[in-house]
C-alpha cells in the first residue's frame, strides 16, 4: 500500500490540487497547503530531507526580486489612471463621428479605440470601463440592438490581453523563460488579425443585419471639418504619445518593460492633469486597488512556487511530460490538447492562477516537442482571452455589469458576448494552423560563419574596462552594449 | 466572544496601518523607476556629449559620478518596495476578502457553508502556511542581519531589511488569518455579519 502511495505520489497530488481548490478557500492558500502537506508526507516516507522547505527561503527571494513582476503593479496603476483621465471619451467622441456616417460606424470606433487603448495599457479593466461609461448610452441611444454593444465593447476591452504590452505577456513571457520584447513582436500580427476579424464581422452584420448596427442620423453627426479633425487629433495624439513612452521603448531597447511601465504612470498621469482630471482621490484610488491586486497576484505565485516545489520533487514533471509526449499527432496534438485543456480550466482559474500553476509543467514538454515558445505563449495568450468573456470570470463582462444601466440584462450581456467569443476561438485556431503570423515579427537572429565568429571576438570591447574616448570616465558599466562588429 | 472580537478589530488595525504604507510603495516605486530610467538615459546622452564636447561633460561629471555611484542602491529600492506591497499588503488584502478563490462550488452555497469553509481552510490551510513561513523565513533574516548581508551589486543596499520585510508580512497574515478566524467562529455562534462577505462576480 505504501508503495503504490510512494511511487504514484505525482498523480495524488495532482487530484489533490484540483480537490483543495474547488473547496473555494482562496486560491493562493490552497495551493500552499496542498504543497505542504503532501511535502510532509513526503518527508515523512523518506522522499525528501527533512529541511526540505528550507529551499522555500530561494523561491520566495527569487519572486520579490523579479524585476519583471514590477510590471504588474505599474501596469495596473497605469490603467487606473488612464482609466478616468479622459483620453478614451477623447477618442470615442472622435472616431464615432468621423465612421458615424456608415453602418456600424459606433462599433468600428469602439474596436479601433479599443487596440489604441490596448496599445497604451496593458489591462482590461480601463479600456471596458472607460469605453462601457461613454459608448453604451451613445450605441443604444441611437437604435444599436443592446447584445451587440455590449459584446462589441466587452470584445474590444479585452484586445488589450493581446496587444502589447499587455500585462499578460509580461507574465507568460516570464514564466516561459523568454524575453518580453519577443513576446510583444510575436503577438503583433494576431493582434492585427483580430482587429482584422472584429471590424469583418461588423461589415457583415451592416450588410445582412442592418438593423442592429445603424448609421448615426445627421442631425447625431455635430462635428464636420476642421472640428473634427481637431477632436481626433486631441485623442491621438496623446495616445501616440503614450504608445511611443511604453511601447516604443521597449522596441528600441531603451526601456525594460518595467521601466516603460513606470514611465506609462508618469504619463497618464501628466495626461490626466493636462485634461484637468487629476484628483487626489483618483489617485489614491488607483494605488489602493493596485495594491490589493499586486498582493493577490503575487500570493498566488508564491502559493504556486510551494506546490510545484513539492510536485516537481515527487516527480510531477516526469509525469506530466510522459504523458503529454505522447500523444497522437506529436506537436499538433499536443496543441490541440494543450489548447483545450487550457480554455477548459480558463473556465475554473483564472488567468494568473493558470500562468503561474499550469503553465510552468507544459514548458519542458512543449521544449522537447520542439515547440517555439513565444509561438506557444501567443497562442495561449489568445486563447486565455476568451476567459475574459465567459463566466465566471469573465471579467469583461463584469466590468461591464458593474457599469451598465440596471434596465439591461444580464443575460443580454452573455448572449451578446458569444459570437465575439468565436471570432477569438477562430484566432487561436488561425495561429495553430499558421504559426509564420506569430514568427514573421520576430528577430531571425543572425548567422554567423566561423571566421566571423573569430572577428566578432576579438574585437568584443568588456565595457567598463577602461571605454576608449570618455573623459572622466562615468560611463554606466554595462549599460552600453559591447560594440561587436559582423562583416 | 465580545473579548476575542474587539483582538480581532485591533489586528484588523495594524493590517490597516501596514497596508497604507504598501499602497505609498505603489507610487513611490512608480516614480523612482520612472526617475531611473529616465536618468540613466539621460547619462547616455551626456556620456554622448562628452565625446564631443569634453568640456561640458567636466562640469556634469559630479551629477553623474553621484548617480551612477548609486544606481544599484536605486534599481534594488524599487523590489524592496515590490516586497513591501506584496508582504505589507497581503493581509489587509484577505481582511477586504480580495485573494481571488475558485468559486465553482463556494459561489453556490449558503453563506453558513461559506463561514465553514473560511473557518477550517483559515485553522488547517493559511495559519500553518503562515507559521512555516515565519519559521523558515526568520532565521534567514537573522543570518543577514548578524553577518550584515550586503548587495552582490556595487553601491546596492544591505540585505536585512527585505528578508525582514519576509517573517513580519507573514506575521502580519498570521495575525489576520487569526482575526478572520475569530470572525467566523462569531459569525456561526451568535448574530454577527461579516462585514466583507464574498460577491459572486457575476449573477
Amino acid at each position: 500500500m505504501m508503495d503504490v502511495i510512494k511511487n504514484n505520489m505525482a498523480p495524488i497530488m495532482f487530484v489533490g490540487l484540483i480537490f483543495f481548490m474547488l473547496i473555494g478557500y482562496p486560491a493562493a492558500f490552497s495551493l500552499a497547503a496542498v504543497g505542504m502537506i503532501f511535502g510532509y508526507a513526503a518527508i515523512s516516507m523518506g522522499l525528501f530531507q527533512p529541511d526540505f522547505f528550507g529551499n522555500m527561503t530561494y523561491q520566495l527571494y527569487s519572486i520579490i526580486s523579479n524585476d519583471l513582476l514590477l510590471a504588474i503593479p505599474f501596469f495596473t496603476l497605469m490603467g487606473a489612471i488612464l482609466e478616468r483621465c479622459g483620453l478614451a471619451e477623447d477618442l470615442l467622441e472622435g472616431f464615432g463621428q468621423l465612421f458615424g456616417s456608415v453602418r456600424g460606424g459606433l462599433s468600428y470606433a469602439v474596436i479601433i479605440v479599443g487596440a489604441v487603448l490596448g496599445a497604451i495599457t496593458g489591462t482590461v479593466a480601463a479600456s471596458v470601463i472607460a469605453m462601457g461609461v461613454i459608448s453604451l448610452p451613445v450605441m443604444l441611444k441611437y437604435g444599436y440592438s443592446v447584445r451587440h454593444t455590449t459584446g462589441v465593447i466587452a470584445a474590444s476591452g479585452t484586445i488589450t490581453q493581446l496587444v502589447p504590452p499587455s500585462l499578460v505577456l509580461v507574465v507568460l513571457a516570464d514564466v516561459m523563460g523568454k524575453s518580453v520584447g519577443d513576446m510583444y513582436k510575436g503577438a503583433i500580427g494576431p493582434s492585427i488579425i483580430q482587429i482584422a476579424l472584429f471590424i469583418l464581422y461588423v461589415f457583415f452584420l451592416s450588410i445582412f443585419k442592418p438593423k442592429e448596427v445603424p448609421a448615426l442620423p445627421p442631425e447625431a453627426r455635430v462635428l464636420r471639418g476642421a472640428p473634427l479633425l481637431w477632436k481626433c487629433a486631441k485623442g491621438m495624439i496623446p495616445s501616440l504619445v503614450l504608445i511611443f513612452l511604453v511601447l516604443g521603448t521597449i522596441f528600441m531597447g531603451l526601456a525594460t518593460p518595467t521601466e516603460a511601465g513606470a514611465m506609462g504612470v508618469v504619463g497618464a498621469f501628466a495626461l490626466a492633469a493636462i485634461n484637468r482630471r487629476l484628483t487626489w482621490d483618483l489617485t489614491w484610488q488607483g494605488m489602493d486597488s493596485t495594491m490589493r491586486l499586486t498582493a493577490m497576484v503575487a500570493f498566488i505565485l508564491i502559493g504556486a512556487r510551494v506546490f510545484s516545489l513539492v510536485f516537481q520533487g515527487v516527480g510531477g514533471g516526469h509525469w506530466i511530460e510522459g504523458m503529454l509526449t505522447n500523444l497522437p499527432g506529436g506537436q499538433m496534438g499536443f496543441l490541440i490538447v494543450v489548447n483545450i485543456f487550457v480554455f477548459v480550466l480558463a473556465f475554473f482559474l483564472d488567468f494568473f492562477e493558470i500562468a503561474f500553476i499550469v503553465i510552468p509543467l507544459l514548458v519542458p514538454v512543449a521544449t522537447k516537442l520542439n515547440i517555439d515558445l513565444i509561438w506557444l505563449g501567443v497562442l495561449l495568450c489568445a486563447n486565455i482571452q476568451t476567459s475574459f468573456m465567459h463566466p465566471p470570470f469573465g471579467f469583461a463582462l463584469f466590468y461591464l455589469r458593474g457599469i451598465a444601466p440596471p434596465s439591461i440584462k444580464s443575460t443580454d450581456i452573455y448572449m451578446g458576448a458569444i459570437p465575439w467569443l468565436f471570432l477569438q476561438i477562430a484566432l487561436v485556431c488561425i495561429l495553430i494552423v499558421w504559426p509564420e503570423s506569430v514568427t514573421y515579427w520576430l528577430d531571425k537572429g543572425t548567422v554567423m560563419n566561423q571566421q566571423q565568429v573569430d572577428d566578432a571576438l576579438k574585437n568584443i570591447i568588456i565595457p567598463g574596462m577602461g571605454s576608449p574616448g570618455v573623459p572622466g570616465g562615468f560611463g554606466l558599466p554595462g549599460l552600453d552594449p559591447p560594440p561587436i562588429k559582423i562583416q | 466572544m465580545q473579548g476575542l472580537l474587539s483582538l480581532a478589530r485591533g489586528i484588523d488595525k495594524i493590517s490597516k496601518a501596514f497596508s497604507l504604507i504598501a499602497i505609498w510603495f505603489v507610487l513611490l516605486a512608480s516614480l523612482l523607476s520612472a526617475i531611473n530610467a529616465f536618468v540613466r538615459y539621460g547619462l547616455n546622452a551626456f556620456i554622448g556629449l562628452g565625446k564631443t564636447y569634453p568640456g561640458l561633460a567636466k562640469g556634469l561629471d559630479g551629477i553623474a559620478r553621484a548617480y551612477s555611484d548609486n544606481s544599484n542602491g536605486f534599481l534594488e529600492a524599487q523590489w524592496y518596495m515590490f516586497a513591501g506591497m506584496v508582504l505589507f499588503g497581503a493581509a489587509w488584502t484577505l481582511k477586504v476578502n480580495e485573494h481571488v478563490r475558485v468559486d465553482l462550488v463556494f459561489g453556490a452555497v449558503s453563506e453558513r457553508t461559506r463561514t465553514w469553509i473560511d473557518l477550517l481552510g483559515g485553522i488547517f490551510f493559511l495559519v500553518p502556511f503562515c507559521v512555516l513561513m515565519v519559521a523558515i523565513t526568520y532565521p534567514w533574516f537573522y543570518d543577514a542581519w548578524r553577518i550584515n548581508e550586503g548587495s552582490t551589486n556595487a553601491g546596492g543596499l544591505v540585505r536585512w531589511p527585505v528578508k525582514l520585510i519576509l517573517p513580519v508580512g507573514f506575521g502580519l497574515l498570521l495575525l489576520q488569518a487569526i482575526s478572520e478566524i475569530i470572525k467566523c467562529v462569531a459569525a456561526l455562534t451568535s448574530n454577527y455579519v461579516r462585514e466583507y462577505a464574498y460577491e459572486k462576480p457575476l449573477q
